[in-house]
């Protein structure tokens, strides 16, 4: 009796694991195979640090499909959740959650493909590479202005910012210097990407971005003794951390939807893990 | 005694200003040049896709210069089409058919549209666009066409400010010889005075298609994006070289697209040079076809 | 014939009235666009506060100040440069390097002002930063100096012709009395040609005033009122296109549309300045 069992069990998990194969390799195989056929235009707008895997997949689809036309343009969080809102674009990325408000307004449908982090950087020439978080409160609302006070040279501390519209902006505000004051001197800058030059070519500067957007070209800054990386954002220790969001008015169909399913398809998310983030799968 | 320091003095300081310009010139272009010209080649332009495929558009290009070059061109040829015939009638108009009082008000607007910002332009086309969308064709995005009909704004000053001033620099004696035959108002415009006044135009022309080229606040806000490959339709999004310029500037990820940022300046500055150039050669030859050919 | 005369006519008046409405069309979008701001007796205030959008303040005067300080200081840089380059050109230098000079002007005019901005990045900015020793390089001083590149070609070409149109017996005439070309610039050319010198700096100021690219790029963009040259500032111009994503219903777009009829109506006063200037005799050949 328990040897049948046995082995009708084991047949059985063996026809279980097959089949799982065959349909997972049919999911991976059809990451893009769900493009077939498809014709139109996708309009992308909104956060600056999903553009990277945005262009990549649009690179893909394109190549794989040239019937379709993805058009991608940056902005800032608050540009991609308006503009999808009124209709501007179909798909607008956000790197904060919309509020409840926007949801509400623009009928968004929300989809968290990602997980991020807001890490502060400051140039690889840099000495300063620890804070606590109530230096960075005091330096960003200008309170300490020199670099020297907290164990750097004798130069004034140049701060880079970002616009209203930008969810990274905004999650450094409200988590990394709980909701202070950013100084009216600062430089403003319009994307991650902006932030990253600005930064690395200036030797007194500070400024905040994306941790998946972190490169040898910038050195991140220890908050209260922990470093931005991805690892330390996976595990929970660095918190100030924020999803990746691509959002659409109502319920997204067609095209659409299929590129929204793209990017949680394996193939997506290791894209996405590629271009340095966290998939959420 | 002091006239004669005064004038050494004056005679030194147009001599440092003359090599101040000379000097900034040559450094701004020649650093371009150092650090972007051994990244012109055909990959910065067509990134990995053939050459071949990419210019009878069977294949898109990514990392590459081409969809801008692409964007570019379309928007240049779409505004100047709008641009160059009203502009050259208007400018016939004003020197023709208009005098007066009303003359000093069109004239005052023109000098007017003349002076509006760029961005002042960009600001309008975008709102036009918007309110278009949310009140009459929903589908109606910043795209190809508001950017060409904004940059036609631009330049529609240039066009009637040129082919009026060429037409009213041409002598009495050429003007009343045709009406002295029997020509009506009509034909001697297009008989006699437009034909002498081509070189005028004509390099009024270019250098519209010049300004349009090089032109960036306008398109900044009025469709032109990161990456969407090369435009499929006048409603479509597009890139553009010099917002690529400037994207790259502020947004480079690595030295491969810095460098790139500069390959496309190069780029740019030779396609505005040679515009320019161009206009200033017609300026000079058609004079002479004009005149002297049979 | 009459037909096609009349209708060629009808023709160009119409192109004429059009390009004459979209002038005034731009204006009028700017106007009701900004209507709202009219409604609540703001707009002058926005003129004088400072912008703090967290507090819900929407001033532009940092801004104003902004587009003035780096405009005029452009302005002070270019000016000496572009006369002394002019009289260069047309006078003071050996007739080749002339030619040289003039030529090579005319080959500036084609210089896009989105290269300027992106040279002076990465050539500009962090000369200024280790020169002075204080910010980041992004301010005033190295957007007015960019900007003072930009409006050069026009105006020596403007001053160069200027110069052109005094009458030849003039200058003869002080050949005649063994003056040299030093004392023809400074006694004869340029209290001539003095109208024509005002009018290039105006319209020198107003593109000055009205480009973009270089204070984008360049100026640093912060939203406090300048202290010193060494400080980041934003124009008027960087305003609009930095502001231009956010929301298009609220407060903070429409003053927008404050800037767009600030900078309208500084356009309009160069015009009149330049026309007024121009309507005295020297225009006539």
């Amino acid at each position: 009796m328990k040897v049948k069992l046995f082995r009708i069990g084991f047949l059985q998990v063996c026809l279980m694991l097959a089949l799982s194969f065959t349909l997972v390799s049919t999911i991976q195989a059809g990451s893009l195979e769900g493009f077939m056929g498809e014709k139109g235009t996708i309009k992308i707008s909104g956060g600056t640090a999903h553009i990277p895997v945005m262009k990549e997949a649009a690179k893909r689809i394109m190549t794989f499909n040239s019937d379709i036309q993805i058009s991608i343009a940056g902005g800032g969080s608050g540009v991609g959740i308006k503009q999808v809102g009124e209709g501007l674009v179909d798909i607008g990325n956000s790197g904060r959650k919309p509020t409840d408000k926007e949801i509400n307004t623009y009928q968004l449908n929300i989809f968290k493909w990602a997980i991020d982090g807001v890490g502060v950087v400051v140039n690889p020439e840099n000495k300063v590479t620890l804070l606590t978080k109530a230096q960075l409160v005091d330096i960003f609302s200008g309170k300490i202005s020199n670099w020297k006070r907290i164990g750097g040279v004798d130069k004034s501390i140049n701060i880079y910012t970002r616009d209203k519209a930008s969810g990274t902006r905004d999650v450094f505000w409200k988590k990394a210097i709980d909701k202070g004051q950013i100084t009216d001197k600062a430089n403003f800058v319009v994307s991650n990407g902006a932030m990253k030059s600005a930064i690395s070519t200036d030797p007194y500067g500070i400024g905040y971005v994306s941790v998946g957007h972190i490169d040898e070209s910038v050195a991140p800054v220890a908050l209260d003794g922990v470093v931005p990386t991805l690892e330390n954002v996976k595990k929970g220790t660095y918190k100030i951390a924020r999803g990746l969001y691509s959002n659409t008015k109502g319920k997204p169909s067609g095209l659409v939807k299929k590129f929204i399913e793209y990017l949680f398809s394996p193939e997506g998310q290791q894209l996405a893990a590629d271009k340095g983030f966290i998939p959420v799968k | 005694m002091m006239d004669r320091v005064l004038e050494k003095v004056v005679t030194g300081f147009s001599w440092i200003c003359a090599t101040v310009l000379l000097g900034t010139v040559f450094s701004i272009v020649g650093y371009l040049l150092v650090n972007g010209l051994g990244t012109i080649n055909v990959t910065i332009i067509f990134g990995e896709t053939d050459p071949v495929d990419a210019l009878l558009f069977r294949k898109q290009v990514f990392d590459g210069l081409f969809p801008a070059m692409v964007g570019t061109f379309a928007l240049v040829a779409l505004s100047v089409s709008f641009a160059v015939p009203i502009g050259i009638a208007a400018g016939i108009y004003m020197a023709e058919y208009c005098r007066g009082g009303l003359k000093r008000i069109f004239s005052l607007v023109f000098d007017v549209l003349a002076g509006i910002p760029s961005i002042v332009v960009g600001l309008f086309g975008f709102s036009v666009a918007i309110f278009l969308h949310n009140y009459f064709y929903s589908r109606i995005y910043p795209c190809l066409l508001i950017s060409a009909l904004s940059l036609a704004f631009l330049v529609l000053p240039y066009l009637i400010r040129t082919t009026q001033v060429s037409l009213e620099n041409l002598p009495e004696n050429i003007r009343q010889t045709a009406p002295a035959l029997g020509a009506t108002k009509l034909q001697n415009i297009f008989y006699v005075l437009i034909p002498r006044s081509l070189s005028g135009i004509a390099s009024g022309v270019i250098l519209s298609i010049g300004r349009c080229a090089e032109d960036t606040a306008v398109i900044m806000l009025t469709g032109a994006v990161t990456m969407v490959g090369v435009p499929k339709s006048v409603f479509s999004n597009y890139e553009a070289l010099p917002f690529y310029i400037y994207y790259i500037s502020s947004q480079y990820s690595d030295k491969q697209e810095l460098l790139s940022g500069y390959g496309a300046a190069i780029i740019l500055l030779v396609i505005c040079g040679l515009l320019f150039m161009m206009a200033f050669f017609i300026k000079n030859r058609l004079t002479y076809h004009a005149l002297y050919r049979q | 014939m009459k037909g096609i005369d009349r209708f060629a006519e009808k023709f160009f008046w119409v192109a004429a009235v059009l390009s004459l409405s979209v002038t005034v069309l731009i204006f009028g979008f700017m106007v009701i666009l900004g209507l709202p701001l009219f409604k609540g007796g703001q707009f002058f205030e926005i003129l004088s506060k400072p912008w703090l959008p967290d507090r819900g303040i929407f001033g532009i005067y940092p801004m104003i100040v902004g587009t003035l300080s780096i405009a005029l200081l452009g302005l002070g840089f270019a000016f000496p440069l572009c006369l002394g380059c002019s009289v260069f050109i047309s006078v003071l230098g050996p007739k080749r390097l002339g030619r040289i000079l003039k030529k090579t002007v005319q080959s500036m005019t084609g210089i896009p002002t989105v290269v300027y901005g992106f040279v002076g990045i990465f050539l500009l900015v962090p000369v200024i930063r280790e020169v002075f020793e204080s910010g980041s390089g992004m301010c005033i001083l190295s957007a007015s100096l960019l900007l003072a590149i930009l409006i050069s070609p026009t105006m020596i070409l403007f001053f160069s012709d200027s110069f052109d149109q005094v009458p030849k017996p003039f200058l003869d005439a002080v050949d005649a009395l063994g003056g040299n070309n030093a004392q023809k610039i400074l006694y004869v050319i340029l209290p001539y040609s003095w109208r024509g010198v005002l009018t290039g700096l105006i319209l020198a100021l107003g593109r000055a005033m009205g480009d973009t690219m270089i204070a984008l790029m360049v100026a640093g963009n912060a939203v406090a009122l300048p202290d010193s040259v060494l400080d980041s500032a934003r124009t008027l111009t960087a305003h609009i296109a930095l502001i231009i994503a956010s929301d298009f219903e609220s407060l903070e777009f429409k003053t927008l549309f404050a800037c767009g009829i600030i900078l309208y109506l500084f356009t309009t006063v160069i015009a009149l300045l330049v026309r007024s200037i121009d309507s005295k005799s020297w225009r006539r050949k």
